[in-house]
């Protein structure tokens, strides 16, 4: 297929899957830009793929909002070193992607411009934050998509969407032009329709960057030879990611899987990893926190549409900006990001959270160290959810994540990739990886993945 | 935990956000229902002085510290709500009766 005509079939499917909400921005003079672009360039590594942007990462040619009013047409002056590195390498940027605003949230229910629906059922959440990425691919739109990850928000819409998700290690992507939400634990991460697809995007936008201090020098992931099966490698179930009530749907699938990677050859052993229950708790304390300081640039004056209130004052002009242009959940976690940070709650809750955070990544060092390769286990505690489900209740919402947001607080490599079907919805199983082993661990995804019936019922 | 409605307001303005008088109480008791939840770290001891987790490489590779151009596609001035004389144009700070 030519590439402009690849330009045409993109924008008929995306019209095709207006229905979904999944995109704030794209248009067939885009698209045919685009082509036109590629015309003159020689084959890349990715020339013929076609890639969606979440609307948290920036490019000059179309608006970047992070789904919020406060940003509303905002034009960035400069690029995403990862899209620079997309269109240098042939990819036809396709459209940006709705999302959680400014990617808080589990459901994609919180954007400034309406929900974004589930590919499979109107009524289900596509997850989030990075829904309009996940339901695009899930949809068939687009082969890859560009998301972000700060707690999960890539790995869970992909269990939820049936897709694979890729976060990588905290660093080897650059963060160059991804809107700053939790500097701490921000990544670009990637969806892919399978494993390959994901590995492709990630060797190309991987690698040192020196517009972000953060990345690895010589951080490029070079994909891992393919393997044949698992022997010799030993996956780690981590015992508290398989609670009493865990869903059954969910649990079959996990059997099923675990069942499959005996067979494979792999060694299979239970892991504990005690601090599990304290990821969720420290994710939204040091999250909050971290967001409130990134958030303070949207006042009217640096960014953000300005409000003028009544009483034409400078700080009047920061807070009718900031009330009017943010929405519930963005308030609720700026209020608990400087509640957290205020004077005499500081110790109280942001020390601890960081105690936490250290126990937790001990226990990934412990068991890795301890000689297990990899974790395996389920990405999300249930399938997708109702849309209004969990609105009115933010503790239920931030549960969503409770199986993610470990590795998030640990910068640790992570995917999730379709196990199976329960009632006809996908489910999501987690392959965990130690620091550096994003090649090994899209290797033995890409095995697991020729060897599971994804779509096939697991009950 | 309690967290009323002056807690609320107290930490809005700390957070130079405006906070509707009706979400007031709808705020403080979600604020109420989260700070309760993350409360269950209170089991963990946080040493005094608990290092921060440092995440990602061990070592920041940090660029030449010298003055280059900005590759910007658009300029200040573009981007600006208002902009004259090479500043950006706010309303005067003080004016307000603050807390």
């Amino acid at each position: 297929m030519s590439v402009a005509a690849l330009a045409r079939e993109t924008g008929r499917r995306l019209q095709e899957a207006e229905r979904l909400n999944a995109t704030l921005h794209w248009s067939q003079a885009l698209l045919d830009a685009e082509a036109a672009r590629l015309d003159g360039l020689a084959d890349g590594p990715l020339s013929g793929m076609t890639v969606a942007l979440k609307d948290n990462i920036v490019t000059t040619d179309q608006p970047t909002t992070c789904a919020s009013r406060i940003l509303d047409g905002y034009l960035s002056p400069f690029e995403a070193t990862a899209v620079t590195r997309l269109r240098a390498a042939g990819a036809l940027i396709a459209a940006k992607t709705n999302l959680d605003e400014f990617a808080m949230g589990s459901s994609t229910e919180h954007s400034a411009f309406g929900r974004v629906l589930h590919p499979l059922d109107p009524d289900l959440v596509p997850g989030g934050s990075s829904g309009g990425s996940a339901a695009l691919v899930a949809a068939g739109v687009t082969p890859a998509a560009l998301g972000s990850e700060t707690g999960g928000s890539v790995r869970q819409p992909a269990a939820f969407c049936g897709i694979v998700g890729v976060k990588p290690g905290y660093g080897r992507v650059s963060r160059f032009g991804l809107v700053a939400f939790g500097s701490s634990l921000d990544c670009i991460s990637v969806f892919g329709a399978t494993v390959r697809d994901a590995e492709r995007v990630l060797e190309t936008i991987s690698g040192h960057d020196p517009l972000d201090a953060t990345t690895h020098p010589g951080g490029s992931l070079v994909a891992a030879p393919a393997r044949q099966d698992l022997r010799g490698v030993v996956i780690g179930l981590p015992r508290e990611y398989f609670p009493a009530d865990l869903h059954p749907g969910v649990r079959a699938a996990c059997e099923r899987t675990i069942a499959i990677l005996r067979q494979l050859g792999a060694e299979v052993r239970d892991v504990s990893l005690p601090s599990t229950s304290h990821a969720v708790p420290a994710y939204y304390i040091v999250n909050p926190a971290e967001a409130a300081a990134n958030l303070a640039r949207y006042d009217g004056v640096r960014f953000g549409n300005r409000r003028v209130g009544p009483e034409a004052d400078l700080r009047a002009l920061y807070r009718s900006t900031r009330g009017d242009g943010f929405g519930a959940e963005v308030k609720r976690r700026i209020l608990v990001g400087t509640f957290v940070l205020s004077a005499g709650y500081a110790e109280r809750y942001y020390a601890r959270a960081q105690a936490a955070r250290r126990l937790i990544v001990d226990d990934f060092a412990r068991v890795f160290d301890a000689g297990i390769d990899f974790l395996f286990t389920p990405t999300t505690p249930t399938p997708a959810f109702r849309a209004g489900e969990k609105l009115s209740d933010p503790v239920a919402m931030y549960l969503a994540d409770i199986f993610v947001c470990p590795a998030s607080l640990a910068g640790l490599p992570a995917l999730s990739l379709p196990i199976g079907r329960d009632g006809g919805l996908p489910l999501g199983g987690q392959v965990m990886a130690p620091d550096g082993g994003d090649a090994d661990m899209l290797a033995v995804a890409a095995v697991i993945e020729g060897a599971v019936d994804a779509t096939g019922e697991v009950r | 935990m309690t967290i009323g409605p002056d807690t609320v307001r107290h930490v809005a303005r700390l957070a130079e956000l405006a906070v509707a008088d009706g979400d007031v109480d709808l705020l403080a008791a979600q604020l109420e229902s989260i700070v309760d939840f993350v409360e269950q770290l209170a089991t963990i001891d946080a040493l005094p002085g608990t290092a921060v987790v440092n995440i990602g490489p061990p070592t920041l590779t940090l660029r030449e510290d010298v003055v280059a151009p900005i590759p910007m596609t658009r300029l200040a001035a573009d981007l600006a709500p208002e902009f004259a004389q090479g500043f950006f144009v706010v309303p005067r700070l003080g004016g307000m009766v603050d807390e």
